[in-house]
């Protein structure tokens, strides 16, 4: 029997058309995400157990806390020394994997003054619950 | 053929050319901060809308199917192979 088969036709057009729309969405995200404004301050953060240890550009080191400015872009370079680790920070929606033997990159830019807790988000030992650290938020100094 | 064709271009028209320009425009404007906040929560909502109307399609299609193609709906004709004594 004879019969038309458009409605699959377009069936399969408005799937592709949502596959499409789909994957375009996700990549604009991951792309804006990932683009590192120029001119951001670098931050070496280095996870071990059962602590974080930052490095500012300018060599200043901080264990467990970090100080960054409100308006600011930084971007963190994250590695590990011992296991893995991820790097946390919840209310800025930052989270990348400190790997020991590469270097991760992750970028954000605080917007408000305040505190916020950091902590790891990757099970790497009996402590693992308690490797927290803090992010400070302050008003720009100059 | 060519109506599929012209089809899909039009879709890459539409939807996928300015995905494509606004994501290389990422990070031109001097001074501004995209919140990343933002942007995933964004692409959250938006992959929501985009399963829930696929979501609703699908089961409203099957939903359809079985009231058109039940046995007692007054149009229902016999397949050849379940003969036609009814």
């Amino acid at each position: 029997m004879a019969h038309s088969n458009w409605p699959e036709w377009i069936y399969v057009g408005v799937v592709i058309a949502l596959m499409c729309w789909v994957g375009a969405e996700a990549w604009e995200a991951e792309r804006l995400v990932e683009h590192v404004p120029e001119g951001a301050e670098i931050i070496k953060v280095t996870g071990q157990q059962w602590f974080w240890t930052f490095e500012h550009e300018d060599g200043t080191k901080e264990i467990g806390e970090l100080h960054v400015e409100k308006g600011k872009a930084y971007k963190f370079e994250i590695h590990s020394k011992d296991v893995n680790h991820s790097f946390n920070i919840h209310d800025y929606v930052v989270l990348m994997d400190a790997i020991p033997g590469r270097v991760n990159t992750v970028w954000f830019a605080p917007d408000a003054v305040g505190e916020h807790d950091i902590q790891c988000r990757e099970y790497c030992g009996l402590i693992h619950y308690n490797m927290r650290g803090t992010l400070i938020v302050e008003e720009p100094h100059s | 053929m060519k109506t599929l064709v012209g089809l899909f271009l039009v879709l890459a028209v539409l939807v996928i050319v300015p995905a494509v320009e606004y994501a290389f425009a990422a990070g031109a404007e001097p001074g501004e901060y995209l919140d990343r906040r933002v942007v995933i929560w964004n692409l959250f909502f938006r992959m929501m809308t985009i399963a829930f109307v696929v979501g609703a399609v699908v089961s409203g299609t099957i939903i359809w199917q079985v009231w058109r193609f039940r046995e007692s709906h007054p149009k229902a004709k016999p397949t050849p192979y379940e003969g036609t004594d009814w």
